[in-house]
This record gives structure tokens, sequence and C-alpha cells, in this order.
């Protein structure tokens, strides 16, 4: 297999798997703690984003329309996430149901903490 | 002979292959997110303006429906870059992908459009939907779609091409998966 310029020996013959690992970089099913942050740090930014609506534009937003935002919104960013990391690590040994499984709780608990008490 | 999809040449490893589309198709699930939460922002926008008929360019309802004009570019930016990195997905002559450079061909017709547009409502002020400078929004905006969607199609293809994508483990979908990568799936001669 031809590959490009730096890899493999030189005309000499194929690839070996160590050229390959390096043209691969960092595998995708490796990415999952950084797929994790991604995800809270987009419900945190949500959070900031519906919580200046109803705290500094309360004629614009009544806190329950910022909440209702707010819930849809956890939910469009909780099904990304999970596609995310089931999709980088099928086909591999990587199981992350776990971390996916806390993090989607936490978002949930979080999110009905919100809901309930901040901003009314 | 019938011609079936283009059986691309493995140019790369097919596990880099792999890898590389799979980055791409990270991209493709947060601009599909950010997509759906615009969406959201449309019945939130509609809401805010049963109250306020006329308001500013800058309410929170705005500012959510604008964060999709920086995180799409960024996002389809991203694309353009990477996917130098999988041969499959160039275009002619190894220039970009032939549905990337639909979208931007769309999107460049409604920049222009927008100085049209001007231009109209310089003499006519009245925002009427169905005047000849909206049409031409929206057939630019319907041309970047088109593109946009062959991209991403193409990307999936190649995942089930390469056989990343797992078949259904029903196996009358896995038998379907086969037919469909033989080109057999919608043939007529299967009764």
């Amino acid at each position: 297999m031809t590959l490009p310029k730096g890899f493999g020996s030189g005309g000499a013959g194929g690839s070996s798997s160590a050229d390959v690992e390096r043209m691969i970089g960092r595998r995708v099913e490796n990415m999952t703690g950084m797929i994790t942050v991604s995800f809270w740090a987009a419900i945190l930014a949500t959070f900031a984003g519906t919580a200046a609506g109803y705290f500094y534009y309360p004629w614009a937003y009544p806190t329950a329309s910022g909440h209702f935002a707010f819930i849809v919104l956890t939910i469009i960013i909780t099904i990304g996430y999970i596609f995310c990391v089931k999709v980088m690590e099928e086909g591999s040994n990587k199981n992350s149901n776990g971390i996916v499984l806390a993090s989607v709780i936490g978002a949930t608990v979080f999110c009905l903490f919100v809901s309930l008490y901040v901003g009314w | 002979m019938m011609l079936y999809m283009a059986q691309m040449p493995a140019l790369i490893p097919k596990e880099v292959e792999i890898q590389r589309l799979k980055k791409v198709w990270l991209i493709v699930i947060a601009m599909g997110s950010t997509a759906a939460s615009v969406e959201v922002d449309n019945f939130v926008d509609g809401s805010l303006h049963q109250t306020s008929i006329r308001d500013s360019a800058f309410t929170p309802a705005h500012w959510w429906l604008y964060s999709h004009f920086i995180t799409l570019p960024l996002g389809w930016g991203a694309a353009a870059i990477y996917d130098r990195k999988i041969p499959v997905l160039r275009g002619p002559n190894n220039s970009m992908n032939t549905g990337l450079k639909m979208t931007i061909l769309g999107y460049l017709a409604t920049m222009f459009t927008i100085g049209v547009n001007e231009m109209w409502h310089f003499w006519f002020v009245e925002e009427i939907f169905a005047v000849p400078n909206h049409w031409m929004f929206n057939m630019g905006v319907v041309v970047a779609f088109m593109g946009a969607l062959a991209y991403v199609v193409r990307v999936y293809a190649r995942l089930v091409e390469l056989g990343a994508e797992t078949p259904g483990e029903n196996p009358y979908v896995a038998e379907m998966y086969k037919m469909a990568l033989e080109g057999k799936l919608y043939s007529r001669a299967i009764p």
C-alpha cells in the first residue's frame, strides 16, 4: 500500500503497524474523556445562557421560558453526547457506559435542580 | 454491466481511514446538535415575538440564533481542513469535496443576495415573503443543504463500505446490509 511521505520503509515495502499507529494519532475510542468534558462545558454554557436570559432580561424571558429552553437543550446535548461516545467506541473493546450513565444522570439531576429552584 | 457505487481504491490503511472518518463524524454530530438547538430557538424567538413585535438584534433569543452562524462555519471549516487526510472525500483533481463546494457556492449566493435584498428594500420597505430577492435566499440555502447532505451521506456510506458500521443483529437486517453493499438491495432482478 502506498503511504504518505515520511511513512513506510522508503519504497522497500508495505506499512508496518507502527506506521499505522503513527498515522492515526489519538484513537477516537480514547476520546471519551474529552467528549465528556465537552458535554459538561455545553451543559454549563447553556445554563449560563438561559440564566442570563431570566436574570438580566426578565422582560424578555420569563423564568419558566428559560427553564423550558434549558430542559430541551439538555435533552438535545445528551442525545448528541450519547451518539458521540457510542459511535466512537463501536467496534472496539472500550466500554464507557458507566461514565455516560453517570454524566446523563448528573445532567438530569442538575437540570431538575435548576428548573425547580433557580430564578423563581 | 451495471455500475453501482464507485469502488474506491484503498489509498490509506482501512483502520486509519475509519478513525479519520469517525473524527469527521464527531464534528457532524456536534453541528447537528447545534442545528437542533437553533430549531428550538425558532420557537423561543417566536414566543418572544408574541409580546415584542419589533425588538432589537440583541435579545437572548437572537444571540442563541446567531450562535449557529459562528458554530456551523467553524465546524464545516474544521471538516474541510481535516478531510484532506481522507482520500475518498476529495473532489475531482484533488480539489475540495464536491458537496462542500456546493455548500460554499450556495451560501455565497445567499451572501450576494443580502446586497440585492438591501437594494430592493431601499425602495420597497415592507417585508413580503414571496418577492424575487427572497427566492434567491431560498435557492441558495437549498443548494447549500443539498451539498451538506451529500457530504454527510458520503461519510456515512464510506463507514458502511469499510465495515465500520455494525450491521444489525437481526439476521434479516444483516442480509439487507450485505445486499445493499453488493448493490442488489433494490434490484429488479429480485421479485
